[in-house]
């Protein structure tokens, strides 16, 4: 089998290497048709959120949210209806809370983020402690009965920190830690050099589909090509060397996964975009960030990102389950959470990490890398309510997915395990 | 010459009729303007400011970014929204992309500073409370 088509002997001796290797059956996974039900059925999301986002490590922040004691920032988790705060203590610890007050149970804190001491609930002024929760002050005390100060603080739900990523679990007591959920691959990611950490482009979306649509779109290559055939394909395909943006590597890792795209190192914007080769200033990147040539030197020796060292390499996707995904490549790294809100309903929040603004023609070109990515997310988001309406039409009960879909494959296999699995333990395994 | 005639930098009078539409605050306003203005309103649009930004950026570059006069601020802001024009005429070849809807469910929540606007909450993820 040959990625490549319409090879012409001259052309043969030079062409990209494109690994032929089944990484699907590297990853042990099945190769028959896969049923959409985990797609359309409101029973399996109910088991999706007892069972998987009650249990696992869910994604709440960066470090850099919390940029000094008394720091925080509310975090809503719909799945699971609930808010929390986020907060950084004077020891630097980083705690989590519901954001509800003992008293008669009111959200506490109302805006999404600051700095203070105290969190003051406005229906009666009852006080907390911002780093640890505990409770400081309650208005005409001496009127409650048997009160016991001590145990009426913000219920605490347990929060852990991997490379400035802070994650919450909202089991009473995790089965497994943080580093035990992530296992091999929060080995094979530690010390990568992030950078650009404090400006951001964020880009969210609203839409009825299903959660794992919008995941599974930035989980394979295979249909940038057909649906992104402007605003993508140029940069992460070739019309002959990799015509259908074959990936350079995907594995899994324990329960999550990634995937390294394949980049087309000839890309430069046609004669006729003249706006993009105007405002095109950066050393390194593609159509979708650019940054310097250092920055990006540091990322690519790192041996987790494009672990096979191809030198047509864009960018990396790494998907820790359920819901979360870090993003590599030589413009810089990006972020997606995908959020259920019902079986047909999701909503997602990808941030860009750039570089501060240098001048105006830096100012331009991110203008224009922003431009272009809400109109790829725009293409994936109508896209996946349409796979909805499709899906729940009962036409069809399974999908059938190719190679380069390995990460979809491997996702509803660790979520079923999930689903079915009494013990996190077990799930793991 | 009237005060609208005048509401640009001498030399970029020729973008005159654009102001109204394409002097926009926000990233996410500008893709609005874009994704919902007429193809051939696009186009002309693109072909008047394509042909003067060379000369605008190295006008507007003696300033800094966040400091300039007003009517230097406009003609940043026109540059920004070419960007915008950029997608549907060396992309998509239309407004928008194919068999897209508008209104959208996409938003840029937080643009690039500055003039990239911000939806509260958008930083941390939140911006849906």
């Amino acid at each position: 089998m040959s990625a490549v088509l319409q090879e012409s002997p001259a052309q043969a001796g030079k062409k990209h290497e494109i690994d032929e290797n089944s990484f699907t059956l590297a990853a042990g996974l099945g190769t028959g048709p896969v049923p959409i039900e985990p797609y359309a059925s409101p029973a399996y999301f109910e088991k999706e959120r007892e069972r998987v986002f009650r249990r696992a490590w869910l994604y709440a922040g960066r470090m850099e949210q919390l940029p000094e004691a008394n720091s925080f920032f509310v975090k809503d988790y719909e799945i699971n209806k609930a808010s929390l705060v986020i907060s950084r203590g004077k020891d630097g610890r980083v705690r989590a809370f519901h954001n509800v007050c003992s008293h008669r149970g009111n959200l506490v804190v109302n805006q999404s983020c600051g700095v203070a001491e105290r969190l003051t609930c406005r229906y009666h002024n009852w006080a907390y402690r911002t780093e640890t929760g505990e409770l400081m002050g309650v208005p005409d005390l001496k009127h409650f009965f048997d009160f016991d100060k001590k145990s009426c603080g913000l219920t605490p739900v347990a929060c852990d920190v991997w490379e400035g990523f802070i994650f919450v679990n909202f089991q009473k007591k995790p089965e497994v830690s943080l580093l035990e959920f992530l296992g091999p691959f929060g080995k094979t990611y530690a010390g990568i050099p992030f950078f650009n950490l404090d400006e951001t482009i964020v880009i969210q979306a609203d839409f009825k589909a299903n959660w794992k649509l919008i995941a599974d779109a930035f989980a394979e290559p295979y249909h940038v090509p057909a649906l992104h055939p402007a605003t993508l394909a140029p940069g992460f395909a070739h019309p002959e060397e990799n015509r259908y943006a074959r990936p350079l590597s995907a594995r899994a890792h324990g329960i999550h996964r990634h995937f390294s795209a394949y980049g087309n190192p000839q890309y430069v914007p046609s004669e006729t975009s003249k706006v993009e080769r105007l405002v095109y200033v950066q050393e390194t990147g593609g159509v979708l960030g650019g940054d310097s040539a250092e920055n990006a030197r540091a990322l690519t020796a790192h041996p987790a990102i494009n672990p096979t060292k191809n030198p047509n390499w864009s960018a990396d996707v790494t998907w820790i389950f359920p819901n979360f995904n870090i993003d590599y490549s030589t413009g810089g790294f990006w972020t997606h959470e995908f959020w259920p809100v019902e079986y047909n309903r999701t909503r997602w929040t990808l941030k860009i990490f750039i570089p501060k603004t240098m001048n105006l023609r830096h100012r331009l070109q991110l203008e224009h890398y922003a431009c272009r990515w809400s109109e790829v997310v725009l293409e994936d988001v109508t896209n996946c309510e349409r796979i909805q309406r499709g899906m729940e039409s009962g036409a069809k009960t399974h999908m059938i997915l190719q190679d380069a879909e390995m990460l979809i494959r491997h996702n509803l296999h660790v979520l079923d395990k999930w689903v079915n699995a009494d013990t996190v333990a077990e799930a793991l395994q | 010459m009237s005060h609208r005639e005048t509401s640009l930098p001498r030399g970029f009078e020729s973008l005159e009729p654009f102001v109204d539409y394409w002097v926009r605050e926000s990233n996410d306003e500008r893709r609005a303007a874009r994704s919902t203005a007429q193809m051939e309103d696009i186009r002309e649009f693109y072909d008047v400011v394509v042909a003067l930004a060379p000369d605008a950026i190295t006008y507007l570059e003696k300033f800094p970014l966040d400091a300039m006069p007003d009517d230097a601020t406009r003609l940043f802001k026109l540059l920004l929204a070419m960007n915008h024009a950029a997608i549907a005429v060396e992309m998509h070849g239309a407004p928008r992309a194919f068999d897209s809807p508008w209104p959208a469910p996409v938003r840029i929540a937080k643009g690039p500073w500055p003039y990239g606007g911000s939806i509260e909450g958008a930083e941390i993820g939140g911006g849906f409370r």
